[in-house]
């Protein structure tokens, strides 16, 4: 077995009396594709959260490479490989298509910001290899066409797929995707899916996923973890989960 | 408006060294207002930050630079003097002087140490506050400005200068005159020079104001000054990392999922935003005619300066300088409203050919904003014109009233195009003129477009 790229162990999160996680453990390797899913306030966002940084768990580690990143702030994880998208859509409104994935590129520049105000050649180097970087990434996604539009003119479907791209850009190892189908129609849905696996592959990142979408989850994912009131319930494979009594309990409740 | 504007802008540079004229007195205060409003919208533009203090960096790049030019011309030419050459000169007096001296050096040397110090109160103000979310930086920049103005006025009134008596508290202070003055002495400008550099912030006149500083400032050196801001804040829009500033502003959550360290940025954004205020203070207190005060540098030139930058659209270089152009240029005509009378002449034909557009337009099935644009112009125009001859015929101060006419302004824009002028985008953007020109479903809004 490879070593995990994120491992996630024991980490639980309060917020006042109450306990949004409890005891969440999590491990991804490279190239997969992992779920997880519960009823709404399950505690999904939150276990996202934890792992960017955007909160600091109460106990439990996060590593990601070998490296514990338990209490860094977003920037700093995102610079060691891990991007994310958001529930309800975080893109650069205002701004050009081309600029939310040029922006997600900044993290890699090397030039400061002095040699920018004077257009030294490194900076119009790095600005070039940027250029072409964050295009190419739109080809993949079918929004080079559209990208001088400002980011909040495009239709729904187009904003999560260019959110995938604008976390690509930040070059990371694993990408976490929070609803990706959401508000998606059955044809855009299948269109997904296979986005998704293309994207591991043309980038090699391990992918996990939360999806209310239980057609999206089922065949995409290799394995799930099945989060209630905070608590992991069931972790397996699609086959597995899906016959556990729990899982069918938390999701239909009990007679 | 705006061409006038423009004109003077363009023109008057020309006439460096041509004498002291009201034009290009007018030019040289619409070239640092245009430093303040660009400076500012690197903050409360770029980055979405509010700050309400930014005349308080201007205060401290004013009297830093002050303290230094007139110290300094005591210790190296012996007196207060303006000694600069052609460049610098705005009075006659001077015109057997070459283009430029040591003490132009001095005086440009003053004013980026005035910007540097400027800077480096930014960064001690902007990091702890800008830590924090929301409105709190507009909160604490107040109170820096309020500082500001407060410690200076709580200074002794006194500039040390040639033939000002020597008190007690001088000779407690400044050993290099213990021994050699007494009460009864008058002080000579040797006397001046000896005053050790830590002392001089102590004797910059307090609430009477900084008297006595010689005029460098010309036409020459403000509109360089304008230029550079110009060219480094549309640099910085356009470079990686005035993307990473843009996207503090749109979304502080994403920017920081994206690898993009806010805190960090907004204390940058906000140290090089200060950086130029202290410039524009630097030149400010060193322009013919104007007088230093801590009074004029408080919470309403700050107000001033923000008006420029909400009307010209929050993130705008472009719409912020002909904001401040415009801001700095019709108060000064507002004094003299015969000068204003004429422009209903065009006032009414851009409202005519404004319509004329708008209806060529509309027929063609294209946006009517174009048209409408000309016309607000026109309009404003029109009402400027027609407040001039009520002024005149009631023999009133409209310059007085100033501020209620920004603050209708501000009004009728939030009412308006709440975006201002330009919104996010420059005057030379191709998706601005391309959306002017849009077939009509895009339904595309423009407004006074100058």
């Amino acid at each position: 077995m490879t070593q995990p790229i994120l491992r996630v162990s024991g980490v639980s999160k309060s917020f006042g009396g109450l306990k949004a996680v409890q005891d969440f453990s999590l491990e991804i390797s490279a190239g997969e594709v992992q779920g997880l899913i519960g009823p709404n306030g399950a505690g999904k966002t939150t276990c996202f959260n934890l792992i960017t940084g955007v909160y600091t768990p109460d106990v439990g580690s996060v590593n990601l490479l070998g490296r514990d990143i338990q209490g860094a702030r977003p920037y700093s994880i995102a610079a060691l490989g891990m991007a994310r998208t958001f529930q309800n859509i975080r893109l650069f409104g205002e701004l050009p298509v081309l600029d939310n994935v040029r922006l997600a590129c900044h993290l890699r520049v090397r030039h400061t910001l002095a040699s920018a105000v004077l257009k030294l050649p490194l900076h119009r180097g790095e600005e070039r290899a940027i250029r072409e970087r964050a295009m190419d990434l739109l080809a993949i996604f079918g929004l080079d066409s559209r990208a001088d539009e400002q980011a909040k003119n495009l239709p729904y479907g187009d904003q999560r797929r260019l959110e995938i791209a604008r976390a690509l850009a930040t070059g990371p190892k694993v990408l976490l995707l929070d609803e990706p189908a959401a508000g998606m129609n059955p044809q855009e849905k299948v269109e997904l899916r296979k986005l998704i696996l293309s994207v591991r592959d043309r980038f090699g990142v391990a992918v996990l996923l939360i999806e209310h979408d239980m057609g999206v989850v089922m065949n995409l994912c290799e394995r799930i973890t099945v989060l209630n009131f905070g608590q992991t319930i069931a972790v397996g494979t699609p086959a597995e989960v899906q016959g556990n009594p729990k899982v069918v309990e938390a999701y239909l409740g009990t007679e | 408006m705006a061409v006038a504007v423009l004109a003077q802008l363009v023109v008057f540079p020309w006439l460096v060294g041509q004498g002291l004229n009201f034009e290009a007195k007018l030019s040289v205060d619409i070239a640092i207002s245009i430093v303040l409003a660009v400076s500012l919208t690197m903050v409360n533009g770029f980055t979405g930050q509010f700050s309400i203090g930014h005349a308080a960096f201007m205060a401290v790049g004013a009297y830093t630079s002050a303290c230094v030019v007139y110290y300094g011309s005591h210790r190296i030419y012996g007196n207060p003097e303006m000694l600069g050459g052609m460049l610098s000169a705005m009075k006659e007096g001077r015109s057997g002087a070459p283009w430029f001296t040591g003490a132009d050096l001095l005086f440009a040397g003053a004013v980026l140490s005035g910007g540097v110090v400027a800077a480096g109160c930014g960064y001690l103000v902007g990091l702890p506050s800008l830590r924090l979310k929301g409105d709190y930086l507009a909160i604490v920049t107040l109170g820096f400005g309020e500082i500001v103005r407060a410690l200076v006025q709580s200074q002794t009134s006194e500039v040390l200068s040639e033939g000002s008596s020597v008190t007690e508290d001088h000779l407690k202070t400044i050993t290099a005159w213990q021994g050699k003055l007494t009460t009864d002495d008058y002080l000579t400008a040797a006397n001046v020079a000896e005053v050790p550099w830590y002392l001089w912030p102590k004797y910059v006149g307090g609430a009477l104001g900084f008297a006595g500083l010689p005029s460098y400032n010309s036409l020459f050196w403000a509109v360089l000054a304008a230029g550079a801001t110009l060219v480094v804040a549309y640099r910085i829009k356009t470079s990686t990392y005035g993307r990473a500033f843009l996207s503090i502003r749109e979304d502080e959550i994403a920017a920081e999922a994206m690898g993009v360290n806010t805190t960090a940025y907004k204390v940058k954004a906000f140290a090089i935003a200060a950086f130029f205020a202290g410039i524009a203070g630097g030149l400010f207190c060193h322009t013919i005619g104007v007088q230093l005060n801590p009074g004029e540098l408080g919470f309403q030139k700050s107000f001033d300066i923000i008006i420029m930058v909400v009307l010209g659209g929050m993130g705008s270089i472009s719409g912020a300088a002909i904001a401040a152009a415009l801001v700095t240029w019709i108060p000064e005509k507002l004094r003299k409203p015969e000068e204003l009378q004429g422009m209903w002449v065009a006032g009414v034909t851009l409202i005519v050919l404004g319509i004329v557009i708008g209806v060529i337009l509309h027929a063609a099935g294209r946006n009517r904003a174009l048209g409408k644009g000309i016309a607000v112009i026109g309009g404003v125009a029109l009402g400027l014109s027609g407040l001039a001859q009520l002024a005149i015929k009631y023999e009133v101060d409209l310059s007085r009233y100033r501020m209620v006419l920004f603050a209708l302004a501000l009004i009728a824009m939030m009412l308006l195009r709440p975006q201002g002028l330009l919104g996010l985008r420059e005057l030379w953007d191709r998706s601005l003129w391309l959306e002017l020109f849009a077939r009509r479903s895009t339904d595309a809004k423009g407004g006074g477009r100058s």
